[in-house]
């Protein structure tokens, strides 16, 4: 079986705990800071953490903002981060596909 | 090599983009204009006497089309707000979810409608279980107690069958308390729970 497409996995993406991220930022414009914590129930700690590394490799953008005078926190994937997305789940498919022929 | 693990990587991150699409529209406010909108409803039908059943029935069927007007004008107005497609894809499946339920109600009331049925008294209950199975099947697609609330209605249904009033007085109050009064407090409920929701 060939490894290749195993070892041209994004790193950054292929993260037990950035992977939820980027999926739930993938499938809408947007998502609050709370709006994602609470559905993937981590931590702040947590998420902050994941967040702030998926900011460093350019595929989230984070704006703080105001609504009705509350501070908000607003996460989107930037059009790099929705790229290595699309990239992570066309190797993840040949994968998965390479392990079918196989059998 | 294993790789068990990416098809279940590819099937949790099916799962998380279509959890991530669910309808976040803020209720509050549509729930709160419905349950005041009801309210007045019961109030006026009240004070107008509707007593026959095509009345009854057309009455609360035009309720109905002022609450859906209000709920769309709102959802479109938040829409606007934040720059966002009115008619987005989670719109479009909550839309189609709530619609055989929506559609069966609409036949029953028209059929009542139409002549002066005696047992128009279960009309309401009907109405009830069908909008609690309208909800029920939305909130598959809906953050927070949609689903819970389309039980709620469910089983307020079947009590009001077994043991409620059968009278077209009590008709008019099943539908006050129960389409107005109980969207106005579930409104309530989530416009304190979503402001500290927003908020991060």
């Amino acid at each position: 079986m060939n490894p290749r497409p195993f070892l041209q996995l994004d790193r950054v993406i292929h993260e037990k705990g950035r992977l939820p991220i980027v999926s739930l930022l993938a499938a809408s414009p947007e998502f609050s800071f709370t709006e994602l914590r609470d559905t993937l129930k981590m931590t702040d700690g947590n998420l902050s953490m994941h967040i702030k590394t998926l900011q460093e490799a350019g595929f989230v953008s984070v704006t703080k903002s105001y609504r009705r005078q509350r501070p908000l926190t607003t996460c989107a994937l930037t059009p790099a981060g929705r790229r290595a997305f699309a990239e992570y789940i066309d190797l993840l498919e040949e994968i998965v596909r390479q392990a079918r022929a196989g059998k | 090599m294993q790789t068990d693990w990416a098809s279940e990587n590819l099937q949790v991150i099916r799962t998380l983009m279509e959890r991530g699409a669910v309808y976040r529209r803020a209720l509050a406010p549509v729930m709160g204009a419905v349950g005041l909108t009801g309210l007045a409803a019961a109030g006026v039908a009240a004070a107008a006497n509707v007593r026959t059943a095509g009345a009854f029935a057309g009455y609360w069927m035009g309720v109905a089309v002022i609450c859906l007007g209000e709920a769309l004008l709102l959802v479109r107005r938040q829409a606007l707000k934040d720059q966002e497609p009115f008619w987005s894809p989670p719109t479009r499946r909550v839309a189609q979810a709530l619609l055989p339920a929506f559609f069966c109600g609409l036949a029953a009331g028209l059929a009542l409608a139409r002549g002066d049925w005696a047992e128009v008294w279960l009309l309401p209950p009907l109405w009830m279980a069908l909008y609690g199975c309208a909800l029920h099947a939305a909130g598959f697609f809906m953050p927070r107690g949609i689903k819970l609330f389309g039980w709620g209605f469910i089983a307020a249904a079947g009590i009001w069958l077994f043991a409620g009033p059968r009278s077209l007085s009590a008709a008019h109050w099943a539908m006050g308390v129960f389409f107005g009064g109980a969207h106005a407090a579930y409104g309530v409920y989530l416009y304190f729970t979503e402001k500290r929701g927003n908020a991060a």
